[in-house]
């Protein structure tokens, strides 16, 4: 099939590339794609989500490391689903040498790891208070 | 399906013969439009070869000149890298890692440099 549209491929261009939000704020890395099925021909595989953090790059590992890994990141993350976290690539601002997003990270489900670090260990240090933002 | 599950894995065709391993995959923007980002990128080939140092610095994809360095280290071989069209896939079995294609390797040409 002739392609139209902007060419990439996405090991070079996509994978590992930087998250960026809206923000300018670091928002996590790509470590995997969300490939989905077309609903007029399920060969047609279209990305539809980029996949981020300890239980996207599990996958990547593989073997036991990955299987532990992504254990430890779905229970972080506050759902029952046993997946990895989803940046919907419909949020995708612009692919350069790091991904640009429109939306905030607070949005994210990648933000999730570091939320539960920031209240559940880095808080309770003495003089984390004082901490400048 | 992940990208991952594509990645590494063993591409054979009809008789059986390898073409080697999946080292990338190619997408064009043309898809439906999702979200603010514009047309979906829809996956139309993979990047298959045997040498994948090289492949991971996109030496195996003819427009990559230099560093004369690298490339030396990324070996002649890395120029070995094959495409496959995406709808010549007959099956994918991520769990055995292989993917199976209609024709014969032979018939295989290089990548398309990328502009």
């Amino acid at each position: 099939m002739q392609a139209a549209g902007r060419v990439l491929d996405a090991g070079l261009k996509l994978l590992d590339r930087q998250l960026i939000d809206s923000q300018g704020m670091l928002a996590g890395k790509v470590d995997d794609l969300e490939l989905t099925p077309s609903e007029d021909d399920p060969k047609v595989l279209y990305v539809t989500a980029i996949l981020a953090g300890p239980g996207a790059l599990a996958g990547r590992l593989g073997g036991r490391l990955g299987h532990l890994l992504e254990r430890v990141s779905n229970r972080l993350r506050d759902t029952a689903e046993d997946r990895p976290a989803r940046v919907p690539f419909g949020v995708v601002k612009r692919i350069g040498s790091a991904v640009d997003l429109w939306v905030a990270k607070e949005h994210l489900e990648t933000d999730r790891v570091e939320q539960w670090a920031r209240q559940t260990i880095i808080a309770k240090l003495p003089g984390a208070g004082d901490a400048p933002q | 399906m992940r990208l991952s599950e594509l990645l590494g894995c063993e591409v054979v065709d009809e008789r059986g013969r390898s073409a080697g391993k999946v080292h990338d995959v190619r997408m064009v923007q043309d898809g439906p439009p999702i979200g603010q980002f514009g047309a979906s990128l829809r996956l139309i080939g993979l990047i298959v070869g045997r040498h994948a140092i090289g492949a991971r610095f996109g030496y195996d994809r003819g427009a990559m000149k230099g560093p004369w360095l690298l490339r030396q280290l990324a070996g002649s071989g890395s120029r070995s890298g094959r495409y496959v069209d995406w709808e010549l896939v007959r099956s994918v079995d991520p769990a055995g890692a292989r993917i199976e294609i209609a024709g014969s390797v032979d018939d295989l040409s290089p990548p398309e440099p990328m502009p």
